[in-house]
């Protein structure tokens, strides 16, 4: 993509994008694929569920009721609903309906196997300062991770880049499509920054002897220090290349300003226009972070926030969102209460700070959203918040809740019906919509699965 | 005066666990009664409205309306949910100093009893989802690792207090891509380490088993032999043979580590070469793939429920492995191996009902009497049957429910955990903490000798399994 | 996770260099070798610790030896020297219950300070260390597990760790060596002698077992290794004894059982059938480490001694039961580390173990267990007297406290008969001391050692280790500096300008946060430090600590209340 494009700004790249996905969906339903593909893509239609309990999530759950999915878009809720001509018919008795569950952090579709299997990794670029590089463009539309969560109820993620400082811009995709562009919800919603700080990783190191060496405290500071430097310099740089690209579109008389894809790509994010996720956990770091964004008028949204009830006021007073993703972490001291990362989301819930739970998987386990959002219920909030938090709050964070996140007429029809409270491990998915199609529950592990499930010894044994 | 000496000196070394004994009986003399419970028993169902009578530490009465003594402690469990003491069969907490002994492939000479680390935070906050017993286990870098223990959690006592003393030994193998240290980093001028491919593991344990046969038979001869010559010398005792030994007269249970379903065949057979059984596999990723064949050795298997995908070799992970196992007749538990999960073993459990309809009491089974029955404590804990060790948990909801919490934890009657006690605690402790940053030996230095503070660390190891560098290599 | 170990290497290596420094300082006290060794030490106050303390009395050194002791007017012979000392205080010499002293530290084997040491260099090294020790021992153990290894046969009398223990009022050391696992057996020696059979007082005492693993890709690479390893080592001890014995009665027509040196050094602490059981002392400080030490004595029926020892107080009466005397270190941990909010709180744990170490004697002695100091490998002896001072503080009686450092130690290490108190026929080992001897202000001002004099200069230095500031490091730092600090991705530029007097630092700093003068500063051997109080709002203390990295270049950190931020600075010539 060439950095002239970016600079005109985000909503015309976005609604090109929408309007490709859209192309290219209906191509495909059009077509006649293989049977398997066109299983994995789903089935558009009408579907009516009737009789079901609809948890709404916006409003109050209608008891008995029913939900209409007509053209990609929930065409009606509630307790009387007529089925139009041809409507696919849906007995949802002793069922439960809701909105498809949102993670607002993964790497979901661009690392496959972490281990022993570099070419399925495509989650980190070299180098520290990767502002183009774009997740949208690294997703494997084919992974195995993608059903698999999905058939647990979650129908959208944010996926993005990792390692480095600037780490790149993340996408909100659905989990559907055979390709990029047909899963794209918003391909380049924010840029994430893993926010330098002076704080160390797992430590680790050779054969247990000499294991923990860490740099020591002072070399840590300066990195610290050195890399903040680094990334303000870049910020600032990318300010003055928007103000110079602009000025000489104005006026061709000026200079020719040079070309940078890296500069370009920031331009949009140092202006405010578009988001800043910025990575902290501890209360010093998510400090410094909104500082920071402050400093370079960022549009902050904290990402990690172990410690966000300890900087709950600041986060409150300077209205920056949080996504939560360490509520199965450990405790980073010792002497931490051993429920700190359970009541993390409670807490910021009573000081008032918007937040969401999000899984921080790569892929594999993001499944287990729905379970991490349980328990925060389990240690503070209502059983309605902790069900917010990964749908409704996540969709305002991502600037998506005019789409998605409840079940409301004109919504995307992301729809998940199950025989129980989607966020208890104990429940099936029973019927599963993305963008109005209906979804296989099949992945590799059912595959797997129904292969094994009734083999026995060989007669010969 | 020798005669005198001899009492004293078994005075002696009787009189420190004797006190500790002393310390427990008192604590559990006095009755406690759990009064209105919704009991999940895990051996006989659901029982609702139901009181459990605790005395000296075991479970004496579970029944409605029983009455205790006058000096009985009640808890009202009212709307509560009480289950047994979660078992957790696979785990590495606790252990002072490196959990792999990796210098040679086989270590059945070490023992993770000689180096419990009853501090270790981890431990409580085990305690806090509910877990009683842990089987702590040597890593995996080594086809026949070490020894391990199983270990209650009576967490701010000894260390010594922690060990089930009844509980049968069991060591750690390894099978496939660890103790091949496929993925350890090799450092320059270090040799590689035999075994490098599975048919070298395999080997390595067949070669160890031929050893530990033969040093068997070494030693019959010599017992054999000295019932007429009283001056023969004894054989060398070998520490790294005896367990193999122990394995081979069925006296030691064995628990192995694996993923891919051919490891596990290849293990099966060769017990079945040396006669003795397989009592676990662990983690057991592809075992779904050959339930048959597990459940024909008698083998059972202890696993993650859903784990899958951080290396090639857990690929083939499933969800649906519990139910495919628990349908060919094969014991299933769900362990936790890593520090963060081992918190709530219970929603791992619950999600067997999801993944191929195991029912509830099995699914609960899963991760109490199924564990205590292959680490051989079945018969003392995991269930909650008159006789059996007090070993109970008490949650604000179903334990399968997402918005339950342990509200207490007790082992033997006496409580460790205590959700109310705990919050109360935090104020106290705040205090504490200040009180000693006064004391001399705690202030910071101002001197320009002064070191420099730890480099803080934000993220703590959760996972121990062999998706990071301590129960397998190093890796990135 | 990338390794890089060049730093760490290279820190070590400095270290063992000032250490080795140490060696060539040759300030000696000592009287010439034909001068007469005959002594009266008159109008001293006297603690014999054997009988009652003796307000003013004299007592009489001839060959070494205590010929007597009295208060009062004891006569004193003609012919002896005599130190009035009035105002002073006599002790028996103060014994250091465990260390390497004048056993030459490891040299590092190249130069260090390049950076350029990785991975493959350390354990090559590292291999050819264990393969020289088992060279020497002609063992087929690794270098660790060599129980034959004595400090008997590694102490050099030139080494100067003696001079600097006996400056800080030894005279009486339990010399272990350096080893890991097996450390060796330990000798004790007096600070005195030219040949180490003259300093040698028993040799050896005890076998001295930690547990710290070997690390370097060789078994025990784990703790639990080394316990297995070490059972190992005392079973096939045990085997072979039994096997030798069975020999000895009949060697007609059976093979011979092997000579192993390792295994043999182990056969005097074996309890079967040796008379006169020799101690192990096991390393071991906190609860579980104890634990697991006494469990392992016990299993092989071993007469233990504990070293270390700092929660051992919470074993009072099991220790007390079993009679397992406890070498309780008086290295007790204290915070060395400046502070930053950048930082983590330290862990409970680490504050509680702080403050109790000091709790730890008296609880040993109110239990009756058997118990003595030594310094454990502390950086200055001065620490010794203040924490035995503390361990006071804390509740033990003074008595007892001296007791550890003298007649306890010599019963612990079965010479009481021979020294440890003040008494007529006993070794000539005298700490005498200006001063209360458990303040700081304190100060030793001779040491008798084997009946020798050492007259103990003002200023001896009494660090074990690393050495002071520096004349060129003061000059280094002197001067205008212009300092660039990182404040959040930003960065402000100062200018400070520095004087040095001695270790003292002074000036003035400027810059558009403010100017001020500095304060608190000092320049020590590792850096520098002062506090600039600026105003940003408010009041706040920013302290600058950092070091010279070069000529004219300087590097650091600032801490105030916010974070902690790191600055450069540059020499304006």
């Amino acid at each position: 993509m060439s950095s002239k494009f970016k600079v005109q700004g985000s909503k015309l790249i976005f609604a090109l994008l929408l309007l490709t996905a859209h192309c290219s969906l209906l191509t495909v339903s059009a077509q006649l694929s293989p049977p398997s593909q066109q299983n994995q893509n789903g089935q558009a239609g009408t579907f009516l569920i009737r009789n079901a309990r609809i948890v709404t999530v916006s409003g109050a759950p209608v008891e008995t009721g029913s939900l209409l999915i007509q053209n990609g878009r929930i065409a009606a809720v509630g307790a009387n609903v007529n089925a139009p001509a041809g409507a696919e018919t849906i007995d949802g008795s002793g069922l439960m309906v809701f909105p498809g569950m949102i993670d607002a952090a993964t790497n979901m579709g661009l690392m496959e196997i972490p281990l022993g299997a570099p070419g399925t990794d495509d989650d980190a670029e070299v180098g520290d300062m990767n502002p183009n590089a774009r997740a949208i463009v690294g997703v494997n539309p084919h992974l195995t991770h993608i059903p698999v969560t999905r058939v647990n109820g979650t129908t959208t993620v944010l996926t993005m880049p990792q390692g480095g400082i600037v780490s790149g811009q993340a996408a909100i995709i659905n989990l559907v499509g055979s390709t990029q562009g047909e899963m794209a919800v918003n391909p380049a919603f924010a840029l994430v920054i893993d926010f330098p700080r002076v704080a160390g990783g797992f430590g680790g190191g050779f054969g247990g002897g000499f294991g923990g060496q860490t740099p020591n405290f002072e070399e840590a500071i300066r990195t610290r220090d050195q890399r903040l430097t680094d990334l303000r310099r870049m910020l600032k740089d990318a300010e003055a290349y928007g103000k110079a690209h602009d000025a000489y579109a104005q006026n061709k008389t000026l200079p020719r300003p040079k070309t940078d894809l890296r500069l370009a790509a920031l331009v949009p994010f140092v202006r405010g226009e578009k988001p800043v996720i910025m990575i902290a956990n501890r209360e010093i770091d998510i400090r410094n972070a909104v500082r920071f964004a402050d400093d370079n008028k960022l549009k902050m949204i904290l990402m990690g926030g172990n410690d966000a009830w300890r900087a709950a006021d600041l986060l409150k007073q300077r209205n920056v969102p949080v996504i939560i993703t360490g509520i199965w972490s450990l405790p980073a001291r010792e002497d931490d209460a051993y429920d700190v990362l359970f009541e993390n989301a409670s807490k910021l819930q009573r000081a008032g700070v918007r937040f969401a739970v999000a899984s921080g998987d790569e892929g594999a386990n993001a499944r287990d959203l729905p379970y991490q959002a349980g328990m925060t219920a389990a240690f503070g909030l209502t059983p309605d918040e902790a069900l917010k938090s990964v749908t409704l709050y996540p969709a305002q964070i991502l600037g998506i809740a005019d789409r998605m996140g409840s079940l409301e007429v004109g919504k995307v029809a992301n729809v998940v019906v199950a025989d129980g409270d989607i966020l208890d491990p104990r429940t099936h998915i029973r019927h599963l919509f993305i963008n109005g199609r209906k979804m296989p529950l099949n992945t590799k592990h059912t595959e797997l699965f129904d292969q094994f499930k009734d083999r026995k010894l060989p007669a010969s044994q | 005066m020798k005669k005198i000496l001899s009492l004293f000196l078994i005075v002696l070394f009787v009189s420190a666990p004797l006190s500790a004994q002393q310390r427990n009986t008192a604590a559990n003399a006095n009755e406690i009664l759990i009064r209105n419970a919704t009991v999940l028993t895990a051996a006989r169902g659901r029982l609702e409205g139901t009181d459990i009578l605790i005395r000296a530490g075991k479970i004496a009465q579970i029944g409605k309306n029983l009455r205790a003594g006058a000096n009985a402690q009640t808890i009202d469990a009212t709307g509560k949910f009480v289950t047994p003491g979660i078992v957790d069969a696979h785990s590495h907490a606790a252990v002072d100093g490196s959990v792999n002994e990796t210098s040679y492939s086989v270590t059945s000479m070490t023992r993770v009893h000689d180096v419990i680390n009853p501090n270790d935070i981890n431990l409580y906050r085990a305690l806090a989802g509910g877990v009683t017993v842990l089987n702590v286990l040597h890593g995996s870098a080594n086809s026949i690792g070490g020894q391990n223990a199983t270990i209650k959690i009576k967490w701010k006592r000894p260390a010594q207090d922690f060990l089930i003393p009844d509980a049968p030994p069991g060591i750690k193998f390894a099978l496939g891509e660890n103790p091949k240290r496929s993925h350890s980093n090799l450092q320059p001028g270090q040799t590689r380490r035999y075994p490098a491919t599975r048919m070298g593991v395999e080997e390595t344990i067949r070669d160890a088993f031929i050893r530990a046969r033969d040093y068997k038979a070494e030693w019959d001869e010599f017992r054999e032999k000295s019932k007429r010559d009283k001056n023969l010398t004894a054989p060398r005792r070998d520490i790294e043979l005896e367990p193999l030994v122990e394995i081979l007269e069925g006296r030691r249970l064995v628990h192995s580590h694996g993923y891919r379903s051919d490891e596990f065949l290849m293990l099966l057979n060769l017990a079945d070469e040396f006669g003795f059984k397989v009592k676990t596999l662990q983690h057991g990723l592809e075992a779904y793939k050959i339930a048959p064949e597990i459940a024909r050795h008698g083998a059972a298997a202890s696993i993650f429920v859903d784990n899958w995908g951080y290396k090639i070799e857990a690929f083939d992970a499933i969800p649906y492995n519990a139910a495919i196992l628990y349908r060919n007749g094969v014991s299933v538990s769900i362990n936790s191996d890593s520090n963060e999960r081992h918190r709530r073993l219970n929603l791992e459990a619950a999600k067997t009902m999801k993944y191929g309809d195991v029912p509830e009491e099995e699914a609960l089974k899963m991760i109490t009497l199924n564990p205590a029955t292959q680490l051989g404590i079945g018969n003392r804990t995991g269930s909650i049957e008159v006789g059996k060790d007090a070993d109970i948990v008490i949650w604000t909801a179903h334990p399968f429910s997402p918005y339950a919490r342990v509200e207490r934890t007790m082992i033997e009657g006496e409580t460790f955990f205590d959700r109310e006690q705990d919050v109360q605690n935090r104020a106290a402790l705040a205090a504490e903490r200040q009180t000693l940053e006064r004391d001399e030996a705690n202030r910071p230095s101002t001197s320009p000798r002064a070191t420099q503070p730890a480099v803080p660390r934000e993220r703590v190891k959760a996972d121990l399994d062999d998706a990071d560098d301590i129960d397998g290599g190093n890796h990135k | 996770m990338k390794i890089n170990l060049s730093r760490f290497f290279a820190v070590f290596a400095s270290a063992v260099l000032l250490l080795s420094s140490l060696f060539y300082q040759q300030v000696s006290a000592q009287s010439s070798a034909n001068a007469p060794r005959a002594f009266a030490i008159t109008n001293a106050r006297i603690v014999t610790t054997s009988g009652a303390d003796i307000e003013r009395g004299t007592i009489i050194v001839r060959d070494g030896l205590i010929v007597a002791v009295g208060a009062g007017n004891l006569q004193v012979p003609v012919d002896v020297r005599v130190i009035d000392a009035n105002g002073l205080t006599v002790y028996p010499g103060i014994i250091d219950a465990s260390a390497s002293t004048g056993i030459p530290a490891p040299r590092p084997t190249q130069q260090a300070g390049g950076g350029g040491q990785n991975i493959a260099q350390f354990l090559q090294q590292q291999q050819q260390a264990q393969q020289q020790a088992q060279a020497q021992s002609n063992s087929t153990y690794p270098a660790g597990l060599l129980p034959e290894i004595a400090a008997a046969d590694l102490i050099r009398t030139s080494d100067s760790s003696i001079e600097t223990a006996r400056n800080s009022g030894f005279t009486t050391v339990l010399v272990v060596p350096r080893e890991r696992i097996f450390q060796g057996q330990s000798a004790l020696i007096n600070l005195s002698g030219e040949t180490a059979g003259e300093a040698i007082v028993r040799a050896p005492v005890a076998l001295h077992l930690t547990f710290v693993p070997l690390q370097v890709g060789q078994f025990p690479t784990s703790l639990m290794g080394s316990f297995a390893a070490v059972r190992q080592m005392f079973l096939d001890a045990q085997q072979l004894q039994e096997a030798q014995r069975n020999y000895e009665k009949n060697p007609r027509g059976t093979r011979r059982p092997d000579s192993n040196k390792s295994l043999e050094a182990l056969f005097p602490y074996l309890s079967r059938q040796t008379p006169g059981q020799a101690p192990i002392v096991f390393q071991a400080n906190t609860e579980r480490e104890i634990g697991r030490v006494l469990n392992f004595a016990r299993e092989f029926n071993l007469k233990a001694i504990i070293a270390g020892g700092a929660e051992s107080g919470r074993f009072a009466e099991q220790l007390k039961a079993q009679d397992i005397p406890v070498l309780l270190s008086l290295n007790f941990p204290r915070r060395t580390s400046s502070t930053s909010p950048e930082a983590d709180p330290e862990s409970m744990s680490v504050l509680r173990a702080r403050a109790e170490a000091p709790k730890t004697a008296a609880r040993l002695a109110a239990a009756g267990v058997r118990f003595a100091f030594q310094s454990g490998g502390m950086a200055n002896y001065t620490d010794f007297w203040a924490n035995a001072g503390r361990a006071v503080q804390a509740g033990l009686a003074r008595p007892a406290a001296i007791r550890a450092m003298t007649l306890g130690s010599a019963e612990i290490f079965g010479v009481a008969d021979r020294m440890g108190s003040i008494e007529p026929g006993k070794i000539a080992n005298l700490t005498v001391v200006r001063g209360d001897i458990f303040d700081r202000a304190r100060t030793v001002t001779h040491v008798f050692v084997d009946g020798r004099m050492y007259e103990i200069p003002a200023a001896a230095p009494t660090t074990t280790g690393g050495g002071g500031a520096n004349a060129a490091a003061a000059q280094a730092i002197a001067g205008k500096w212009n300092l660039t600090i990182q404040l959040g991705g930003q960065t402000v530029q100062a200018t400070v300008t520095l004087t040095t007097q001695r270790n003292q630092l002074a000036g003035q700093f400027e810059s558009t946060l403010g100017a001020a003068p500095i304060s608190q500063g000092e320049i020590s051997a590792e850096g520098f430090r002062f506090v600039v109080k600026l105003n940003v709002g408010e009041q706040v203390d920013a302290v600058f600590a950092g070091r010279i990295t070069g000529e004219n270049q300087m590097t650091g950190t600032v801490t105030a209340p916010q974070g902690t931020t790191s600055f450069t600075g540059t020499k304006t010539p």
